[in-house]
């Protein structure tokens, strides 16, 4: 199958873009395209709900629910399926084309949907934490799965919940692209992270989660295994992350006594933060290392310095020109004042 | 025979898909926005909608997501000159999505596909 996209690097930042071609007709038709959150009312469709899975492709995995009666729709609790139109498709290693400065490759990728639960209504912070757990434990097997195909050198799994945050579909679910390329952001961290290895022997999130510990006015709460903290230098108002106390580059690697606290935990920051923050839409993503064959071609400590973690972004305020110019952030809240609105 | 409705906003196009899959055998019908959709829809029983997505009024994803609630049984595609809609989760009430192109071999493939299940 032909690939529908390419990735393409801009040779100035080192930033990998994908690139899905449109063929324009008309001025008219720059228009930005609609894609904004569709709420359901009683006539209209959502393709995530229990009883339309004809509409999606062949699940990949899925979590069974309570037993269903006899002639009654299957019954299950979390689904994963691909994406039925998928911006990047499948594929082997691609093979990278240079014209002069510029560099491409034939967009190939994995594009997986992890649809929550059957329930159209309930968000993350609604469900009870056993159905959280199975959530993480989906994603863990899907992510264990992919990660076994060396040519997807970065996956990543993310949630856009709110129109605001980018979710076309209110429907609660979290999406995984898998790459070819370590993007960019990943890099930064992880050189960042070598710097300071090679520097001390220690791990760079390790350490600053230990002096974020110390500290204690950015912890929003910690369990035995995580601790959620905004970061000393947050970009965003009530930006939020989740870090396992015990060092670990991937998510997959996190037993089950991990999963069950890390649900304790993202139900706690989700409640709190819908609750105090009127239900903001937000983007959850999750930062772990490259895939290990990749990675440790650039970096040979890559499972000493890369450490992963959860970060959730409430979407308050609006990236604008001087943060496009300049990569500067302004925050208007401080995170020892947002931690503390949150703890109290 | 089986039924084809078209929904196109440009009457050139419209007019092109029309003749092309009668040509291959279909009955088409062409109309111009999902308001003409939508009445036809009540009226009339198809084998296959075709619908573009960018069209004045509501767009063809609005469309798909109102026949979802009248016709659901009946296989719909997307036949659109934009990638960008691959985003919409609401698109995959239809069961394909082709870029529009000057060759309609895609189109023909996929209406041939859908029709033969």
């Amino acid at each position: 199958m032909t690939s529908p996209s390419e990735l393409r690097k801009d040779p100035v930042s080192g930033r990998w873009v994908i690139i899905a071609s449109e063929r324009s007709k008309r001025p008219d038709d720059f228009r930005p395209a609609k894609t904004a959150e569709r709420p359901r009312g009683p006539s209209t469709f959502c393709p995530f709900c229990a009883g339309n899975e004809a509409k999606t492709p062949p699940e990949i995995f899925s979590l069974s629910g309570p037993p269903a009666g006899p002639g009654a729709p299957p019954s299950w609790r979390v689904r994963v399926v691909p994406n039925k139109f998928p911006a990047v498709s499948r594929g082997e290693a691609p093979v990278r084309v240079r014209r002069g400065l510029f560099e491409s490759m034939p967009g190939i990728g994995v594009h997986e949907v992890v649809i929550e639960s059957p329930d159209h209504d309930r968000e993350m912070a609604d469900l009870p934490v056993d159905h959280i757990r199975d959530i993480l434990a989906t994603y863990q097997a899907r992510l264990r799965s992919i990660g076994a195909e060396p040519q997807y050198a970065y996956i990543q799994l993310f949630k856009n919940k709110g129109m605001e945050a980018g979710a076309s579909l209110s429907h609660p679910h979290t999406q995984i692209v898998a790459v070819p390329i370590i993007p960019k952001r990943v890099k930064e961290e992880i050189y960042s992270s070598e710097r300071f290895h090679r520097r001390t022997g220690d791990c760079l999130f390790c350490q600053s989660l230990a002096e974020e510990l110390k500290a204690g006015e950015r912890i929003v709460l910690k369990n035995a295994h995580f601790a959620a903290v905004e970061p000393f230098a947050s970009r965003f108002p009530f930006e939020t992350r989740i870090f396992p106390l015990r060092h670990a580059p991937f998510f997959g690697s996190a037993g089950p006594e991990e999963i069950a606290a890390l649900a304790e935990t993202l139900s706690k920051v989700l409640a709190k933060l819908k609750s105090l923050l009127a239900d903001p839409a937000y983007n959850l993503v999750l930062h772990q290392s490259p895939n290990s064959v990749c990675g440790r071609r650039l970096w040979p400590e890559l499972e000493r310095i890369s450490h992963w973690y959860m970060e959730i972004i409430p979407v308050l305020t609006h990236v604008a020109g001087f943060e496009w110019g300049t990569g500067f952030y302004i925050n208007p809240v401080a995170p020892e004042s947002a931690a503390k609105f949150l703890r109290d | 025979m089986k039924r084809i409705l078209i929904v196109e906003d440009e009457e050139a196009l419209g007019l092109l898909y029309k003749e092309e899959l009668a040509g291959e055998g279909y009955d088409v019908v062409t109309v111009r926005d999902a308001e003409q959709a939508l009445e036809i829809l009540r009226r009339e029983s198809f084998d296959l909608i075709v619908t573009d997505i960018r069209m004045p009024g509501r767009d063809g994803i609005e469309l798909i997501t109102q026949i979802m609630g009248l016709r659901k049984e009946v296989p719909i595609i997307i036949n659109t000159a934009y990638q960008s809609y691959r985003d919409d989760f609401m698109t995959w009430a239809a069961d394909a999505y082709v870029i529009k192109s000057s060759s309609l071999d895609e189109l023909k493939a996929r209406i041939r596909d859908l029709l033969s299940r």
